[in-house]
């Protein structure tokens, strides 16, 4: 029997911008026991594996926070295992899942993601930290932030391909809209392209409404081979089943100097989607996709993104997302769930949390005004940094 | 409120527990404050002696004896290549190849923490090189354009991390 990977279940915190009443295993407590709730099963004894998705120390105020994490939710003393790939953690964390599975070394493995990023520190310490993830001897210490990386970035592509930041306040505007039909998220709200540009301007081009959310979360998601899953899953059979098909990973330079002249757009992604439709056997990605969650860390870098996972030409990303080709009622949605700027991003969780979207829309369980019809196959798209590492994830249904 | 606890924030008491709820028990929150302050003997390791040349007013950048790569910031190690690579100097011009205007300081140090806002973080090329340099831009935001020429400026004022003992500044009358 095959060894691709099935989504037997999922389950998720709300996300919000502070958890006042939970730490991080109180979170993840929750997100296991929804997800539980979600597979129809009692208990976890009959899950063999582990894997703690989590990105810092820092924030979460603990280290070894995975074992503890394992210890919480009873699965000692099986194996467990630890993954960190900055904002690519949870897509990461599936990768490494879809692995172990492939690989025969467990037929069952629970991944369980969460952060505190949200107000537990200040704004600025919170800036700081996220900091210490970009290059600390050259860009941190100059007084660079990741929001000015990634504003210089979107500015070389205004200046190269006419992107305009009308286009970007569209990404905005929308995925916030989109996050109203999403009950876990973070804030939705309807603004406009007006609203967006006029707010106040955080790092040029990049105002406030352009950037994503700081969040407290949790989200789990338990892999299996399809045959774990008729055995131990018994919500499995009631639905159709979701294969975890295709997987991909791309690297680039740490610091956005050292990429030129190609500092307009994310080769780390194009090299990501390209071994994941390789595997998926995948060559017309704006047709043969039906819905993807794109790593909306600001507004243009979905902009960014669609050219680099090769929906649109380079260049024409502004224009197409503009022209409503990935809204809700467009060719191929992006970011039903609101995306990290309406849903928000708990960092070890958001790559999950992306997965769980796409699968509840495969699945069509989805408020039906974000449900996009006959979904066959989904694609989340997530990176690290400005995407020093990226991964892309492919899943599909199969009636 | 404060009672025993020094570190104690506030205390919530449940809400009116909804039905159903199976947290109903443990819907009372306590918060605190907890403090991480640390200090770090940091070695700038191999890269130490661009910054020592910067105390002499000297802009040092790497070269791959091999592929002939000049990496400014400079590199121990040129990637493409694994070779080490050899110190040169640059003449500290070059043009700006992108830029973001920051309306916030992250406070990654005094220095940073000491900069009023808005400021320029400007990508340089600088002349001799093939990476872009990232740093202030010390002039109006409204006047900085891609494309634009600077150089190097070199602080003689003390300062808490080496790396602003240089900024970049508008080359006049371009
Ligand atoms: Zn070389």
């Amino acid at each position: 029997m095959s060894r691709i990977p099935v989504i037997a279940a999922v389950g998720a915190t709300p996300v919000a911008s502070e958890h006042r009443g939970c730490n991080p295993r109180d979170l993840m407590t929750e997100a296991v026991l929804d997800c539980l709730a979600d597979a129809g099963m009692d208990d976890l004894s009959a899950v063999e594996q582990g894997l703690a998705s989590y990105e810092s120390d820092h924030f979460n105020l603990q280290m070894t926070l995975g074992a503890i994490l394992h210890d919480t939710i009873g699965m000692i003393p099986k194996p467990n295992v630890r993954i960190e790939g900055g904002g690519a953690t949870g897509a990461m964390a599936l990768r490494t899942a879809w692995a172990y599975i492939q690989s025969g070394l467990c037929d069952s493995i629970l991944v369980y993601g969460c952060e505190k990023n949200g107000r537990g520190v200040s704004s600025r310490t919170a800036n700081q930290l996220f900091a210490l993830s970009a290059d600390v001897d050259w860009e941190m210490m100059v007084g660079g932030s990741y929001t000015g990386f990634y504003a210089a970035m979107i500015r070389a592509h205004m200046e190269a391909f006419g992107t305009r930041e009308e286009q970007f306040a569209h990404v905005a505007a929308r995925n916030r809209h989109n996050a109203g039909f999403n009950p876990i998220a973070q804030k939705p709200m309807d603004i406009s392209v007006a609203d967006v540009m006029n707010s106040r301007p955080v790092a040029e081009p990049y105002k406030l409404f352009d950037c994503s959310l700081l969040s407290d979360g949790a989200a789990c998601l338990l892999l299996a081979t399809e045959e774990w899953a008729r055995r131990r899953c018994p919500a499995f059979d009631g639905r159709a089943p979701v294969y975890f098909v295709a997987t991909g990973c791309g690297s680039d330079t740490m610091r956005l100097g050292d990429r030129y002249p190609e500092i307009t757009n994310f080769r780390a992604k194009q090299m990501a989607a390209a071994q994941a439709y390789a595997m998926a056997n995948i060559s017309d990605p704006m047709r043969e996709i039906d819905v993807a969650e794109l790593y909306d860390s600001y507004s243009g870098v979905e902009i960014q993104a669609v050219e680099d996972l090769g929906f649109v030409e380079r260049g024409q990303g502004g224009a197409s997302v503009a022209g409503g080709a990935f809204d809700l009622d467009g060719e191929l949605p992006v970011n039903t769930s609101g995306g990290l700027l309406g849903r928000g991003a708990p960092v070890g969780a958001t790559g999950i949390l992306q997965a769980i979207e796409v699968a509840q829309q495969l699945w069509a369980t989805v408020d039906p005004r974000r449900q996009v019809a006959n979904a066959r196959r989904a694609l989340t798209d997530t990176h690290a940094g400005i995407a020093s590492i990226s991964v892309v994830n492919i899943f599909e249904r199969r009636d | 409120m404060m009672g025993k606890v020094r570190s104690k924030i506030d205390i919530r008491l449940p809400e009116s527990a909804t039905a159903g709820d199976v947290w109903a028990q443990f819907r009372q929150v306590e918060r605190i404050t907890m403090e991480l302050t640390q200090s770090y003997k940091y070695s700038l390791g191999k890269v130490s002696r661009f910054f020592i040349a910067l105390e002499n007013r000297r802009f040092l950048a790497t070269r791959c004896p091999r592929c002939g790569k000049v990496y400014a910031p400079p590199r121990p190690l040129c990637p493409n290549c694994l070779s080490v690579t050899d110190w040169v100097e640059l003449s500290g011009q070059g043009v700006v190849k992108t830029y973001s205007v920051l309306h916030f300081s992250p406070g990654s140090n005094d220095d940073v923490r000491a900069l009023e806002t808005p400021y320029v973080l400007a990508y340089v090329l600088l002349d001799g090189a093939d990476t872009l340099f990232p740093h202030l831009l010390k002039a109006p935001p409204e006047q900085v354009r891609s494309g634009m020429r600077v150089a190097v400026a070199f602080s003689d004022e003390p300062v808490s991390h080496p790396i602003h003992l240089m900024y970049f500044v508008p080359i006049r009358g371009q």
